[in-house]
């Protein structure tokens, strides 16, 4: 009956406890302690756990971002490689549209080649080209590109021909100065000058002229450009000045070339 | 197989003289690469085999350059003849002696361009830039060209290429 009674008790107190605490929504301070002294054990153990899952997390996502990087540093390289081809054939591009464009500027017919090979020695200035008798070629053609004249074709295999640059010391071509009309020989000196021999002193040449072909030599056309004068200077006993020519054209950077197949000489018909 | 070592490595070196090298400013006057080629030819091989392969040798650059032709042709055959007489008396193998044979071979090989130029016209005094390209081909032998003999001696033994046609190592 006691513990009946006892029960009841309890249960009344009980239940009007959790009425006035779910109202109030307090502890009465007993909360604050239990949670005092808790509280640092589970956030040293959450943290721990956090750190320990960072960490085998991080190993892994580590290994995953470094399996990542290798994938993208091969996609950079292969893009790299790609841009660098792009970019290639841009100029290649660029520099074929200025000979297409020339080419139609040209009443003659002409055959592009490109450069495969130079002279191996450093005292001649030939290169060898990809194209040949079977293109047309034939010795005595010749070479030139939008800048100027390069030189002309001095043998010829079925395939492949050689080509003397202008700049070669045997190379010989008649020129003219463009403004003046005074005639000389433009003749190959170093890797990137020419002389401009037997120009008669009493002709009106200035530094900064520019040199064109004559036709007279019955080889280039005529009015091709060759170069500028760099350097002029007179000697008193003679009776010539003495002309350096910079070419037009860059023989280092020499790629691809036009070769004038039937270059008109009718020019040099009318000039006699 | 030896055959195979010569005319590979003759190849490669015409390939890199004449597309490669022009690429690269620094080489643009660098030495003829087949004069050391052409000393170790004279140097290992019996007069039978390396003559004809060295005339063949100066007739395929003879083509490939603009020079007046045939001056590789005689100058390679006379680098052949003066090697093959100096190792009579000299080290085939000495360090000091292959310097000075690629430098000496040098010097000729301009010597004689410079005579095909004079044929053509007065050349002294030799321009600047000449003198620049004679000095820097001379600094390039003088650097390059020993090491690379040596190594062409060390291959070819690798290759157990039978030296002087009898199987002997040169003259060391």
């Amino acid at each position: 009956m006691v513990l009946i009674v006892g029960g009841v008790v309890l249960i009344t107190v009980n239940v009007i406890l959790l009425s006035v605490t779910s109202k109030n929504q307090s502890t009465f301070g007993v909360g604050r302690v239990g949670l005092s002294f808790v509280a640092p054990f589970q956030e040293l153990i959450t943290r721990s756990v956090r750190f320990a899952r960072g960490i085998w997390g991080h190993y892994f996502f580590l290994v995953s971002v470094s399996e990542q990087n290798d994938d993208l540093k091969k996609t950079l390289n292969y893009a790299i490689e790609k841009n660098n081809q792009w970019h290639e054939f841009e100029l290649a591009n660029i520099r074929l549209r200025n000979l297409l464009k020339f080419q139609k500027s040209l009443a003659n017919r002409v055959v592009a080649a490109e450069v495969i090979g130079k002279d191996p020695s450093a005292w001649f200035k030939t290169v060898i080209i990809d194209k040949g008798k079977a293109d047309g070629l034939q010795k005595g053609l010749p070479v030139v590109l939008p800048q100027g004249i390069a030189g002309q074709v001095i043998e010829v295999s079925d395939h492949y021909s050689k080509v003397m640059l202008i700049i070669d010391r045997n190379s010989a071509v008649d020129a003219l100065v463009q403004r003046s009309r005074a005639r000389g020989i433009i003749k190959g000196a170093s890797a990137d000058k020419c002389r401009f021999e037997f120009v008669l002193r009493k002709n009106d040449v200035q530094l900064g002229d520019t040199v064109v072909a004559s036709g007279f030599d019955g080889v280039y056309p005529k009015g091709l450009r060759i170069g500028q004068i760099s350097d002029l200077s007179e000697r008193n006993s003679d009776i010539f000045y003495e002309i350096t020519v910079t070419p037009f054209v860059d023989y280092e950077k020499l790629e691809e070339v036009l070769v004038i197949l039937a270059p008109k000489i009718e020019a040099f018909a009318s000039e006699q | 197989m030896r055959y195979f070592f010569y005319i590979g490595t003759c190849l490669l070196l015409i390939l890199v003289q004449t597309t490669i090298l022009p690429h690269f400013n620094l080489f643009s006057e660098i030495y003829d690469l087949l004069i050391p080629f052409v000393i170790f030819l004279s140097i290992c091989l019996p007069v039978r085999e390396s003559l004809p392969f060295i005339l063949v040798l100066g007739f395929i650059v003879d083509n490939l350059s603009g020079s007046p032709f045939g001056l590789y042709l005689t100058f390679y055959f006379w680098l052949f003849v003066g090697v093959r007489w100096i190792i009579k008396y000299l080290r085939a193998g000495n360090k000091l002696f292959l310097s000075l044979v690629v430098i000496v071979a040098v010097l000729l090989e301009n010597i004689l361009v410079m005579s095909t130029f004079a044929l053509l016209g007065p050349i002294w005094p030799l321009p600047g830039e000449a003198v620049r390209n004679i000095a820097l081909q001379v600094f390039w032998a003088l650097v390059t060209g020993p090491l690379f003999l040596l190594s062409l001696l060390t291959i070819s033994k690798r290759f157990n290429i039978q030296l002087n046609g009898a199987g002997a190592a040169p003259k060391t």
